[in-house]
């Protein structure tokens, strides 16, 4: 369990003059569900299509189960791909795609479609062998991409944002299918995307891509909690960064720092002047717990709701410091209403958060 | 202006009467001219002629019919101008797959616009020019021979094997375009897909590129075959002694009209049956 | 599925059109083969007033009013002498002179011979008063009152010109010298895939011809008068020969270019393609063989419905004029009719070159003529091979 299933060195990739891949060393180990995030545009398909063989590396070498693959063709490696859009064989029937990669490599014929079949009922489209993948849904269409992608047994499964292509509502489904499948079935995935929230809910472990270059590989907790750059802490998860003056003044260090929306509460300021014009709007904070007022444990900053966006479950308030800058703030809708949250607009309140939330983030530069 | 507005928005509202508008004179075209000569020709096949006066008599019979069927002649020169331009889809597909896989996937893509441009050159120039470059071509002494004769060979004269030759000349950009596009067109995922679950090159082109273009290279043979059962100039010109159904067609115009329309329904049906055994392969809707 | 009401639709049209035929063919007349007793029509007795306008029917090259050629023109003059204003329309084969003269619009055709007797037959053409035509004296005798120009000593024509199919050869490349017209029939697999023979289903004639010399147990007199038996020993040669043939030729720039590479070393031609070949430096020579030959010979025809048969009749007497047919005859290439031509040519030789006085020439040549049952050479004990089958026969033989 704990072999290296992938072992990437200084692995680099220019197009012409644009480079794609600047330098990633990365090691990924057997059986994890490890996820490559970042923007479009940050290298991470690339470097996926370079484990998986499709694109040769300018420098630097790929390493799969210990044996230097970098000079080898894709049908060298024991590797299969789930791409973006599929890729499903239009011309050949569900079952005919399932059991071609089957078919290359010799497997006799009522073997191959015995295997298609259980592997078609692993992700659960029994009966669907004989359609054509235009006859599909998208999600059904993804399926088949996945079983055709594991009913070989490769050593390792990459996924190229597989799950892009649908809808909210079948992405979340989808996203706990392919989780409880990994885990059924063992193997490692390498599972690429640009959404944060669905690298951190299904991954094990997660490398942050930017210009080409890795920011941080960590477990989900560590990137939230623990951002390593400025990057990292506002790509995941909501930006929420205190830096130079208003920081020092704030923390009482300078520095960047990251707190997240959701750690803090917001509080009706109570050295707000009465002004009869602009009548306190309510005499309930939106979080009914009395605050700890200046306890040692916590930080807090005064200053203006500019914006608040009402989330159903949640408001979002946007507040911007006497000290300067601006923090987000996240609130359970526990009791207040859409109405309540509204009169919010424009009133002086004060944020706190508990001093542990305040995460120095180093600065690369 | 507002009576235009009116009639314009009157149109907006009535779908069907903007559509019948639309399509009355195609319509007209397709139906009278088109279809009605087609009818024409084939009713004039059950005519018969004066056989002195070369005048057409319009008496019901079957007779040119049963002369098609029954005189070897015919039957041989049908079989041949079938079996011609068989012979010259497959040679326009041998030829063009190569040619389109170069243009359409190992070119630079800044350079395949102008390969393409210089696969469609020849279709500017005039078909009689074309031919007759063949026939000096292929005449004694000619290019053909001056090539081969290294090799202790000769070039084919003419004949068969030239027209042959001269109409897959002719009719190569026909193939090559649809499936240049056809190529153009495959999503390289596909190819990358299959290199993924373990195919090399070969495996790749024959389960996935091949069937993925077939239908392409059906509708190119639609064009190269059809092109190819009409044509009569070339065989003329570079055929030697050859006939070809066109130059029956030809030969019995003036003084055997019904038998040359009988004749001339011959490649009509061929092309027909052609077209609805491509049906099967797609290649229509690959038009 | 798209097809399948487009048939639908092609069946119903094909149903209209069926209906409306059989409606219309009770009408129209069904002869069968019509024999040579030719409807009883008067020829013109004296010239009227010009009409001030004639619609003629040529071969390209007959009727020439500079547009294709500045230089060649003999047509302006006659308007202007005349009033007669020349429409002419081109044929290009005698099938369809035959089937633009049944339109009636026509006032003039210059008809070969094997259009000549049908349109005389099926009454198309009017017999000619030779005495409206002056020029007509000066015709050579041996054109006048021919098979193909004339019905039972009626006059139904002013000829044009004339010219023999002649045997070409490479003289570098046939060796020795050919006399006979065996160089293409049955000694033609010397020069196997190097024979080339005229395209057209008359050429069954100059099989024929040859048989008349070298079979003389099938008693061939006339080589267009074919019963049964003759004519299949002629399909049966010309199916031999076939196997040496490099190509037909109909068109005489062809013929001109295979002679020129090498391709056709041997074979049929007209006087003027042998001209031209040597022309183009190619040794070659031309002559009539020692069986003889076929040929062709040209007559200006009056249609019986003409509407302008006065400037017809100035017509016809305007192109047999020496001058003019010698220039018509320079320019097509051919023989002229009028024996006065030949002062008139621009190049002196030229009538020597196409035989034109030579009498003994001619006597050799059998002129193209149409083959009908009815035997030309007047057997009456048997029927003779019609042109029809002549055309299919032409057709089996190219295979």
């Amino acid at each position: 369990m704990e072999g290296i299933a992938i072992q990437l060195r200084d692995l680099r990739k220019s197009f012409g003059d644009t480079t794609a891949v600047a330098g990633v060393d990365l090691e990924i180990k057997d059986g994890e569900f490890f996820s490559m995030l970042g923007p479009s545009g940050s290298g991470k398909t690339t470097v996926l299509r370079m484990i998986a063989g499709f694109e040769s590396p300018t420098g630097g070498t790929v390493e799969l189960a210990g044996q230097d693959v970098t000079g080898l063709a894709p049908f060298e490696r024991d590797v299969h791909t789930v791409f973006q859009d599929y890729a499903l064989f239009p011309h050949m029937t569900v079952e005919a795609n399932v059991a071609y990669g089957l078919k290359v490599r010799g497997v006799p014929k009522t073997e191959r479609l015995a295997r298609a079949r259980t592997a078609l009922a692993e992700v659960r489209l029994e009966g669907y062998g004989t359609r054509r993948p235009a006859q599909l849904s998208g999600g059904q269409r993804q399926r088949v991409a996945l079983a055709r992608a594991l009913v070989g047994r490769p050593r390792v499964l990459l996924l190229d944002e597989p799950l892009g292509a649908l809808d909210l509502k079948l992405r979340e489904q989808m996203q706990v299918e392919l989780k409880a499948l990994q885990r059924e079935v063992g193997i490692t995935f390498v599972f690429v995307t640009h959404d944060q929230e669905e690298a951190l809910t299904m991954s094990d472990r997660i490398a942050v891509f930017d210009q080409g270059r890795i920011q941080q590989v960590g477990t989900p907790a560590e990137v939230y909690e623990r951002p390593a750059t400025p990057f990292v802490a506002s790509f995941v998860g909501t930006s929420n960064l205190l830096e130079g003056e208003s920081a020092e003044r704030i923390v009482g260090t300078p520095g960047t720092y990251s707190i997240r929306p959701e750690k803090i509460r917001v509080l009706k300021d109570s050295a707000e002047p009465d002004d009869p014009d602009h009548e306190s709007p309510d005499h309930e904070s939106p979080d009914r717990d009395t605050p700890d007022q200046e306890s040692p444990d916590h930080e807090s900053a005064a200053g203006t709701v500019a914006e608040v966006v009402y989330l159903g479950d949640s408001t979002r308030f946007l507040v911007d410091l006497d000290a300067g800058g601006r923090l987000t703030a996240l609130q359970q809708n526990l009791e207040t209403s859409a109405e309540d949250v509204a009169a919010y607009r424009g009133s002086r309140v004060r944020l706190q958060w508990h001093r542990r939330h305040t995460v120095h983030v180093p600065d690369p530069r | 202006m507002s009576l235009l507005n009116r009639t314009a928005g009157a149109l907006y509202r009535r779908p069907r009467l903007r559509l019948s508008l639309l399509l009355t004179a195609p319509l007209l075209w397709l139906a009278v001219l088109y279809l009605g000569s087609l009818s024409v020709l084939f009713v004039s096949a059950f005519w018969t002629t004066d056989s002195f006066t070369s005048e057409v008599v319009k008496v019901w019979s079957t007779d040119n019919f049963h002369e098609l069927f029954t005189v070897p002649v015919y039957r041989q020169v049908i079989l041949r101008s079938i079996g011609v331009a068989l012979a010259v889809t497959v040679l326009c597909a041998v030829i063009a797959f190569p040619l389109a896989f170069y243009t359409a996937r190992v070119a630079k893509p800044r350079r395949r616009p102008l390969l393409v441009v210089a696969i469609l050159t020849p279709l500017w120039a005039s078909y009689l020019v074309k031919v007759y470059a063949w026939r000096l071509i292929l005449s004694q002494g000619g290019l053909a021979d001056w090539m081969l004769k290294p090799f202790g060979l000769s070039g084919p004269g003419f004949g068969l094997p030239a027209t042959v030759l001269t109409l897959t000349y002719l009719w190569l950009p026909y193939m090559v375009l649809p499936i240049h596009t056809a190529l153009e067109q495959l999503p390289a995922n596909l190819l990358d897909a299959s290199a993924d679950l373990g195919a090399r090159a070969g495996r790749t082109f024959r389960s996935v590129v091949l069937p993925m273009v077939l239908p392409s290279v059906a509708a190119g043979s639609i064009f190269t075959f059809s092109l190819s059962l009409g044509d009569y100039i070339t065989v003329q010109i570079v055929g030697g002694k050859t006939q070809l159904i066109g130059n029956l067609v030809y030969s019995n115009i003036e003084l055997n009209l019904p038998m040359a329309a009988a004749l001339g329904t011959v490649p009509v049906v061929v092309i027909v049956v052609y077209l609805l055994a491509m049906r099967r392969t797609g290649a229509l809707s690959s038009l | 599925m798209r097809l399948t009401p487009t048939l639908k639709a092609v069946a119903a049209v094909a149903t209209l059109v069926l209906a409306a035929t059989a409606c219309g063919s009770s009408g129209s007349t069904g002869s069968s083969s019509g024999g040579l007793n030719p409807p009883d029509l008067k020829a013109q007795s004296k010239l009227g007033k010009s009409e001030g306008e004639v619609n003629l029917i040529a071969w390209a090259g007959y009727v020439e009013d500079g547009s294709n050629d500045p230089k060649v023109n003999w047509v302006s003059d006659f308007e202007k002498q005349t009033g007669c204003q020349v429409n002419s329309k081109v044929a290009a084969s005698s099938d369809e002179m035959v089937k633009l003269m049944k339109t009636g619009e026509y006032d003039a055709v210059s008809a070969s011979g094997d259009a000549s007797l049908r349109l005389i037959a099926s009454g198309d053409a009017a017999p000619v008063n030779t005495s409206l035509v002056p020029n007509y004296k000066d015709i050579f005798p041996d054109l006048k009152l021919q098979a193909w120009n004339s019905v039972k000593g009626k006059a139904y024509g002013i000829p044009h010109g004339r010219g023999a199919n002649l045997l070409m050869y490479n003289t570098q490349k046939v060796t020795p010298a050919p006399t006979s017209w065996s160089a293409v029939f049955d000694d033609a697999s010397k020069y196997k895939g190097h024979v080339t023979a005229y395209d057209s289903p008359i050429y069954i004639a100059d099989a024929a011809l040859y048989l008349k010399a070298t079979k003389p147990e099938l008693k061939i007199k006339d080589p267009y008068a074919l019963d049964q038996k003759q004519f299949d020993a002629a399909v049966a040669l010309l199916k031999k020969q076939n196997a040496d043939i490099g190509e037909y030729w109909s068109d005489y720039l062809k013929e001109i270019s295979a002679f020129k590479s090498g391709d056709s070393v041997v074979g049929t031609t007209w006087q003027v393609i042998a001209n031209l070949t040597a022309d183009e430096g190619t040794k070659i020579k031309a002559f009539v063989p020692k069986e003889g030959s076929t040929g062709w010979s040209d007559t200006w025809m009056i249609s019986a419905k003409a509407k302008h048969p006065n400037c017809a009749y100035q017509w016809l007497d305007w192109i047999v004029s020496p001058k003019v047919n010698a220039q018509v005859a320079e320019y097509f290439g051919e023989a002229p009719a009028n024996s006065k031509a030949c002062a008139e040519t621009s190049d002196k030789n030229f009538c020597t070159t196409y035989h034109a006085a030579d009498t003994a020439y001619w006597k050799n040549i059998a002129f193209w003529n149409t083959p009908i049952q009815q035997c030309l050479d007047g057997r009456t004990d048997v029927k003779c091979v019609p042109y029809a089958k002549w055309v299919q026969a032409w057709t089996e033989i190219k295979g």
